[in-house]
């Protein structure tokens, strides 16, 4: 029978890759994914007594990670914190994609056709390439973005966790898409 | 912006009206909207990718938290 009883010795040793492949896969930053999971470790070890033995460790450990995640998340995008009149400053507006004066795309900026984008790349390739457009995001945008299609917190959750207003909150949802499209475009898709 | 609105969360029947009609209009908004529902995907599917084929933790690293631990515990 497998032991239920948290042994926090054996932790970097028996769920150290794992948890930090998880904690690389959401920062994109190698040292800051290894405090991520030694913090995980730490706050467990001061936990131990939250700790319920119907759930198992992996998974309790994990649900730590992901609440350091979002943490990670927040003290970023707060330390970088504009408000709504000077989002223009953090990255394209809409300026840069609508004609200002009838909100129809601007001609360079339109969406070309994806038609099987995904099968014109390797899908190592697209991800990669993803990756580095979400990492060129503005940190607020990057923070958003990822708290809400990677993580999928609710935009109630995000709002509240980052310190947003509902309409900054989509502002910034819509610019970040906006500039992701565009940033996938320029690296090759589109153009097969 | 209502289009990323409708991805997440119910809108008002007008306003979902309003834009199933810009969208039947606007070829370029309809491709947008397709892309950004793939991109949303993608990102989900990548970083599901990442966790699961990413590196390992650095020894260096379990040897740091080791001791971590045992000064703390």
């Amino acid at each position: 029978m497998i032991s239920t009883t948290p042994v926090p010795a054996q932790w970097p040793d028996r769920y150290g890759d794992e948890l930090y492949r998880f904690a690389l896969s959401r920062v994109s930053d190698a040292d800051a994914a290894e405090e991520l999971v030694q913090d995980t470790f730490l706050s467990a070890l001061s936990g131990l007594a939250t700790f319920r033995a119907e759930a198992s460790e992996r998974t309790w450990l994990f649900v730590i990670l992901r609440r350091k995640i979002i943490d990670y998340y927040r003290r970023q995008a707060r330390t970088n914190h504009v408000s709504l009149d000077e989002l223009g400053e953090a990255g394209p507006t809409e300026a840069d994609f609508f004609n200002p004066e009838n909100g129809h795309w601007n001609a360079q900026q339109a969406p070309v056709s994806w038609l099987n984008a995904d099968a014109a790349l390797e899908q190592q390739e697209l991800h990669d390439i993803l990756q580095r457009c979400q990492q060129r995001l503005p940190t607020q945008q990057h923070a958003v973005f990822t708290l809400r299609f990677v993580e999928e917190l609710s935009a109630e959750e995000i709002c509240q966790e980052l310190g947003l207003s509902s309409a900054n909150y989509w502002v910034i949802v819509h610019r970040a898409k906006l500039q992701l499209r565009r940033c996938l475009e320029k690296h090759g898709l589109g153009k097969n | 912006m209502l289009l990323d609105q409708q991805a997440d969360q119910p809108v008002p029947k007008e306003a979902r009206t309003s834009l199933w009609l810009h969208l039947r209009y606007c070829p370029y908004c309809n491709r947008y909207a397709k892309q950004t529902v793939k991109i949303a995907e993608w990102a989900k599917a990548a970083a599901a990718a990442r966790a699961s084929a990413g590196p390992a933790l650095p020894e260096a690293a379990k040897e740091r938290m080791r001791e971590r631990l045992a000064a703390a515990g």
